[in-house]
């Protein structure tokens, strides 16, 4: 008699997969961390969204510098409609945040995010994007900044992996 | 997640479909040496990218690859006489030689030149590294042969097999850069294994079960970098290779000969996982040797006298649940290779990537994906060569190495990543 695995692993008995969504809405975070990858994050924003937000910028309160932890962390995340919110409770609420820089532009501002995402516990994936005109020297630099952050640093290959990666995680 | 239309662009690869026409533009794996051991030896059947072939040995040793079946009334050849130099169709005893071209049609006058007009599609097999290698595309856009590491060291070097399995080649492809998967799945080998265990690299995967992971292109394809903490503020790094469409490297272990694979689709509903082995600058032992014909590392053993494992899923892969609850083995599945096929196969003949729910740290199976698409259709619209195809892509290698926490692999390791004649690999 053909075994069990056997039986089921054809294409006939594989329609049979419960029709029922096996997962619910994420809500992701993408924050661009300077003025050129703003636009792009900007551009993808456009497209449609399960549930993904998209922030351009990020600023810190008088008494609070990049460094700060816990209590200390205040800062806000500029939504595309120029609204600021609380970083700390933006990343309470999402499910994980993704971080975009343009290769070679200033990132310190990872260090913030990665600690409100260290505060409650949230994975944080990193992308790098050269511009045309990028060196590997620029990378390598955004790279070393980026890479105590992200559990996932990935280098993307332009604008249209933002997009592809959020599609693939459902965002 | 893909879309139901991502899924189908990416997995079907007959002819005429993107994909199909991407895989036409490699040369491709497509049999062992020993299956063609001598002149005039049997014919062997041979499906790819789901069409079906027969390849043979003429008397003169040269290799011939066809189409499986007699142009007269479409009988296969696999029936056929190998004698004098081609293929004679026991039928009607019609002959064809390594080029598909008939060469003799009994019933007419060899005069009247009928046989001339007769002419099977053919396509080149060359033998390199003990594998027998095709190019399905068109002749005028033959590349130059492949220069894998494993396929031009000399032959006391390497070795390879091939084990069919029976799913779509993507979702088999997927899980040689997946390393996520190691520190579960195969956890119970790291130790036990002859052709893994003793090296000094292997206590920070057991160590730390939470990889951080840096994706970056490379010309050919990707390189997929898992990093794990070590001592004196260093990284170990184990750095795997994807060459476009189907190679993929498995970072090495100690002096242990490098592995990895090919993915080569049969027809959408299986594909040959081939696996090789090989050592940059120095023969393979005998007991490497016997224990990669024994089924261990990444190879399997088989059902006698085929290339389908002896573990399948006719007889559930032997599962021994004992095994799984002492811990021996993470999946009650024995050896790496099963452990792998016995998953994807799960997953049926093609993955529903409809229902899939990927995180983060997925992001190589998705920029994989993403390339494969991008390629297919610069290469559908444009007719732009897609990366893999060039020779100097494929001297990359898998490495394993320590770094200082604020070296880049991508810096740290750029020797380590090249093949590079005469050179050890770069191992912990
Ligand atoms: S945990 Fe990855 S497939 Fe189930
Ligand atoms: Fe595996």
């Amino acid at each position: 008699m053909q075994s069990e695995t056997a039986r089921v692993t054809t294409a006939r008995e594989s329609s049979y997969r419960v029709q029922y969504p096996n997962s619910k809405r994420r809500d992701v975070k993408v924050v661009a961390l300077d003025s050129s990858s703003a636009k792009l994050v900007d551009e993808v924003s456009r497209e449609h969204w399960n549930g993904a937000q998209f922030f351009t910028s990020l600023s810190f309160s008088a008494d609070s510098e990049p460094g700060a932890t816990g209590d200390g962390l205040k800062a806000w995340l500029k939504d595309l409609a120029g609204a600021a919110n609380d970083l700390v409770e933006e990343v309470a609420s999402s499910d994980f945040v993704v971080v975009v820089t343009s290769a070679g532009e200033d990132a310190r501002a990872v260090s913030l995010i990665a600690d409100a995402c260290a505060l409650h516990h949230k994975s944080l994936v990193a992308l790098v994007v050269p511009g045309p005109e990028t060196s590997d020297a620029e990378i390598s630099a955004s790279m070393t900044h980026l890479r105590p952050f992200a559990r996932m640093l990935v280098i993307a290959s332009g604008a249209d992996y933002i997009s592809a990666m959020l599609t693939a995680l459902r965002a | 997640m893909l879309k139901k239309e991502q899924n189908d662009y990416l997995t079907q690869t007959g002819p005429g479909t993107p994909m199909g026409e991407l895989f036409r533009c490699y040369w491709m794996p497509a049999l062992l040496s020993e299956e063609l051991p001598e002149p005039d030896c049997a014919p062997v059947r041979v499906k790819l990218l789901g069409e079906r072939l027969l390849a043979f040995r003429d008397s003169e040793g040269r290799l011939g690859l066809i189409d499986e079946f007699c142009a007269h009334r479409g009988v296969s050849l696999w029936f056929a006489r190998n004698e004098e130099c081609g293929l004679r169709c026991p039928y009607h005893g019609w002959k064809f030689d390594v080029n598909g071209q008939c060469v003799d049609v009994p019933s007419e006058p060899a005069e009247s030149g009928y046989a001339k007009k007769v002419k099977l599609k053919a396509y080149p097999l060359i033998e390199k590294g003990g594998v027998l290698w095709t190019y399905m595309g068109p002749p005028e856009k033959q590349p130059p042969e492949p220069e894998f590491e494993f396929c031009t060291v000399p032959l006391n070097q390497t070795f390879s097999s091939k084990r069919i399995q029976e799913s779509n080649w993507l979702q088999a492809m997927e899980g040689g850069i997946d390393s996520s998967h190691v520190s579960f799945l195969h956890r119970g080998d790291l130790a036990s294994d002859p052709l893994f265990k003793g090296a000094a690299g292997n206590k920070y995967n057991l160590g730390d079960l939470s990889p951080v992971f840096e994706i970056s292109e490379s010309d050919g394809g990707l390189l997929i970098g898992a990093r794990r903490n070590a001592e004196d503020e260093q990284y170990y790094w184990r750095i795997t290779p994807w060459v476009m469409p189907c190679y993929t490297g498995v970072p090495p272990r100690g002096d242990h000969p490098m592995h990895g694979h090919f993915w080569v689709p049969i027809d959408d509903e299986s594909c040959w996982a081939w696996s090789y082995d090989y050592h940059p600058t120095r023969p393979l032992t005998d007991g490497e040797v016997a224990a990669m014909k024994d089924g261990k590392g990444i190879h399997v053993k088989y059902v006698p006298g085929t290339y389908r494992p002896l573990a399948n899923k006719d007889n559930d892969y032997l599962m021994n649940r004992e095994a799984q609850k002492a811990g021996r083995t993470f999946s009650g599945i024995e050896g790496i290779g099963m452990q792998d096929a016995s998953l994807q196969e799960s997953m049926g003949p093609i993955c529903d990537r409809t229902k899939e729910n990927l995180v983060g740290t997925d992001n190589g199976i998705i920029m994989a994906r993403h390339r494969l698409m991008r390629a297919a259709k610069a290469l559908t619209d444009k007719g732009v060569i897609p990366p893999g195809v060039n020779p100097e892509h494929h001297k990359v290698r898998q490495a394993a190495l320590l770094l200082p926490r604020a070296a880049a692999y991508t810096e740290g390791a750029k020797e380590a990543l090249i093949a590079k004649k005469g050179v050890r690999q770069t191992s912990v």
